[in-house]
């Protein structure tokens, strides 16, 4: 079997990893497993290539590209030589805040797997064999991700700020990552102690998108911490920001670069490597009552969940004419309840969607009063809903039952257009229309009922959006495709067709000032949907499933 | 307790949520018995052995194997034991070599032994020509032999089997039967939980039927027809479980599937 240079580099840590009561052969055959799957693709239902071995690779390393690009941002803070509290907090902030938004929606499935247990718990390895194994999976996934966003601004300190920079650069992020791990995993950990059933599964969907809130708001709080005046940027210690984590990274690198040596940012630096390693070293012990208790998640025995049937009928009948357009809606709402690795990469994007267009209003209303917010036109910040779309759009083609999508081949169903057609509206009116009345309703509070106008092209130009998402993707039909651990491969696309919505509030922004604006808008918003939402769904079958 | 002994059941209850799955579970099970394990739908069969098997968390009572109280060391009597889930779940996207030898590891063997004897095995269940490929492209009945391979390469002890003949044809139903008789007469002790009684009938030296997770019935198939009146082990199986209706649920069901 494939062995991997990474395991090479962990059989160095092996004693280290033994002294935690773990088999450490068992674990590196499990890794070593777990890593060769990675790498390869699950066939889907419709694929009849029977090919045995194509060749084994991983897609997730293709896709560390968007990282790297996204990394460059970093390079001007690393550049710097003013205040090293102020630019090492933001870089910081932006690595947390990408990491921990990676890790709680592409790899909380990871975490909480519990297909491990049922073939290897019933082999001679102990819980926190399983449990370490599975963290250190996860462990090389996010320092890849990390390697990938800070190696430019890792290879440009080098030479900006001299080695001494680089290798605590080098160490922070190591500690910082640590911290995230541990401190996302110990959340997950006090769920589980204390919910169990449906409703554990709810309350972590819950924790999903309130953890992906708070991580945007203390992303933009960090830039508070500063007061900039006559460009010279101040930091005056505060007793709150003892809770900010990318403060205490930084403070070592005010010591050494400016020599600033203070109680204060001698605590900070206690805090940047005692903390870490707390909550890390805490984890690894409780490592095997976490792996126990996620057994929870499989136990389905008391849950009678009630559905509301009407509503979901309501919705079918008036969002659907076609009465296979109807079967498919509410196919697709029953599928999408059920669904746990979806709701688990897709909640923590609603977060985001939820929050993101406030951040921008709260960062603003530092500077100005509410009242000139109010009568401004800052409600363009509601595309920002939009955002989750592409995502949404492409997950509609996963779930764990996929080799149950059999039944689209074997039932005498003519045209994929319904299937297409009632699923993507049941996803947008259960995920993406909740949200987007919630903030219409904020926002008309704010601004006034003058938008409401505005608000509707807003919808029309999203939905215009999501067939544009729908048609420029290489299409599947829904729930028909295995979830891959690592599959990241479209987060290059998403970040380019996200464009297109800026492109389209663009179009409102300018054309809204003119006489008649919001007219020619609603009305031309409602013919492009109203063909866009016929020539998106016209798909021949032939093609779907040679794909 | 007597040397034979290998797998001992003492008050076993176990509770998902409210509900009670199993009642007061005792079994003593011997060397070289091939246990017949039946019981309806949802009577608790399959728990019982994810119990033992260490997946399900939670019950009460004690369980003995070997000797060994498996809620004292998780994980050492494992390496006793060989086990054919009932559904059909592995790591598909590896070859068959791959996953065999994994799992041997696992249970503590070397991959050169392990990578020799699954060879050797799948060459005996004619399917050594697809010892390089994945899983995941293989039929229902060759998935199912990788799995009985796996769960002997260690040579076991006991075994626990959950429909270990699904999706087998005639042929390599007469193989695994032959083996698994092989294995009874060297002492191994085997599980078997089907729901195909004609076979179940036929294999096991000593039935035990399960219903609404209570023990209801213990003994050979002669010692079963003795005390109750059936000729056979469905006939008795229906009258022990209180099943007598079949004619008119099934005369019902066809005449609601005429309605369209």
């Amino acid at each position: 079997m494939k062995d991997f240079k990474i395991l090479r580099l962990l059989d160095k840590l092996m004693p280290l990893i033994e002294k935690t009561g773990v088999d450490y052969w068992s674990m590196r055959k499990i890794l070593q497993v777990k890593l060769l799957m990675d790498g390869r693709r699950v066939p889907t239902v419709f694929s009849n290539n029977k090919k045995s071995n194509d060749t084994d690779d991983n897609k997730f390393l293709k896709s560390l590209g968007v990282y790297i690009l996204m990394g460059l941002v970093l390079i001007p803070f690393v550049i710097m030589k003013s205040n090293y509290m102020y630019q090492m907090s933001i870089v910081f902030s932006i690595v947390m805040f990408f990491i921990t938004t990676s890790l709680i929606s592409d790899f909380s499935a990871v975490l909480l797997d519990v297909g491990y247990k049922n073939i290897i718990g019933t082999k001679p390895v102990g819980s926190r064999t399983i449990g370490m194994a599975k963290v250190i999976h996860l462990t090389i996934y996010l320092f890849n991700i990390t390697i990938s966003l800070i190696g430019p601004a890792l290879l440009v300190s080098l030479f900006t700020q001299g080695a001494i920079f680089f290798l605590v650069f080098l160490v922070t992020i190591v500690l910082l990552e640590l911290f995230i791990i541990a401190l996302t995993a110990l959340l997950y950990f006090l769920i589980l102690r204390f919910f169990d059933g449906e409703k554990l599964k709810d309350i972590i969907n819950y924790i999903q998108i309130i953890l992906t809130m708070v991580i945007s708001i203390g992303y933009q709080l960090v830039g508070r911490v500063f007061s900039i005046a006559d460009l010279k940027i101040n930091f005056i210690p505060k007793w709150w920001h003892y809770f900010i984590a990318p403060i205490w990274f930084s403070a070592p690198f005010q010591m050494i670069k400016n020599s600033e040596i203070s109680d204060i940012y001698i605590t900070f630096t206690i805090l940047a490597i005692v903390i870490p390693i707390t909550a890390f070293a805490f984890y690894i012990k409780f490592i095997n009552h976490f792996e126990d208790s996620l057994q929870k998640l499989n136990n389905n025995h008391s849950n009678t969940n009630k559905v509301n049937r009407s509503s979901v009928d309501f919705f079918a009948k008036l969002l659907c004419r076609d009465s296979e357009e109807r079967l498919f809606y509410r196919f697709a709402s029953n599928m999408m309840r059920n669904v746990r690795q979806f709701k688990l990469k897709i909640y923590p994007l609603l977060g985001l969607s939820i929050i993101l267009p406030f951040v921008f209003i709260f960062q603003i209303l530092g500077n100005s009063t509410i009242h000139d917010i109010s009568s401004g036109k800052m409600y363009f910040l509601i595309y920002f809903c939009g955002m989750m779309l592409p995502t949404l759009i492409w997950m509609i083609r996963y779930s764990e039952k996929y080799k149950g999508a059999w039944i689209y081949k074997s039932l005498p169903i003519r045209n994929v257009a319904p299937i297409f057609k009632g699923t993507i509206k049941a996803f947008l009116t259960k995920l993406f229309l909740p949200i987007f009345i919630l903030e219409s309703i904020i926002f008309t509070i704010i601004f006034g009922t003058r938008i409401l106008p505005e608000l509707l092209i807003v919808l029309l130009n999203i939905l215009i959006f999501t067939m544009i998402c729908f048609m420029t993707m290489k299409k599947s039909l829904p729930f028909s495709e295995a979830f891959e651990s690592a599959q990241q491969d479209n987060s290059l696309f998403n970040l380019l067709i996200t464009l297109v919505l800026a492109l389209l509030a663009a179009i409102h922004f300018g054309l809204a000032n003119l006489n008649y604006g919001v007219y020619i808008l609603l009305v031309l918003g409602s013919i492009v949907n109203l063909f866009l939402w016929k020539a998106a769904f016209n798909i021949s079958s032939e093609k779907l499933i040679r794909n | 307790m007597g040397n034979d002994v290998t797998v001992e059941i003492k008050n076993l209850c176990m509770k998902y949520g409210t509900k009670e799955v199993l009642k007061d579970i005792n079994l003593e099970v011997y060397k070289g018995e091939i246990i017949g394990y039946i019981g309806t739908n949802g009577a608790g069969k399959s728990t019982t052995i994810k119990i033992i098997l260490g997946i399900v968390e939670g019950f009460t009572g004690e369980i003995k194997i070997l000797g060994q109280d498996i809620s004292k060391d998780k994980i050492e009597y494992k390496r006793k034991i060989g086990y054919v889930p009932e559904v059909a779940e592995l790591f598909d996207s590896l070859t068959a070599r791959e996953y065999l030898t994994f799992i041997a590891e696992l249970y503590g063997m070397s991959y050169e032994k392990a990578n020799i004897k699954a060879e050797k095995l799948m060459h005996l269940f004619g399917i050594k020509k697809f010892y390089d490929s994945r899983i995941n492209t293989y039929s229902k009945g060759m998935k199912q032999k990788v799995l009985i391979i796996s769960s002997l390469l260690h040579d076991p002890d006991i075994l626990f089997l959950d429909e270990p003949l699904s999706g087998l044809d005639a042929n390599s139903v007469m193989i695994v039967k032959e083996i698994l008789f092989l294995l009874s007469k060297q002492g191994k002790t085997i599980f078997y939980s089907s729901h195909i009684m004609d076979v179940v009938e036929k294999i096991s030296n000593r039935i035990v039927l399960l219903n609404n997770g209570h023990v209801v019935a213990d003994g050979s198939f002669e010692q079963l027809k003795e005390t109750s009146k059936g000729g056979s082990l469905e006939q008795i199986f229906n009258q022990i479980t209180g099943f007598n209706e079949f004619e008119a649920i099934a005369e019902e069901f066809v005449s609601i599937v005429k309605e369209v």
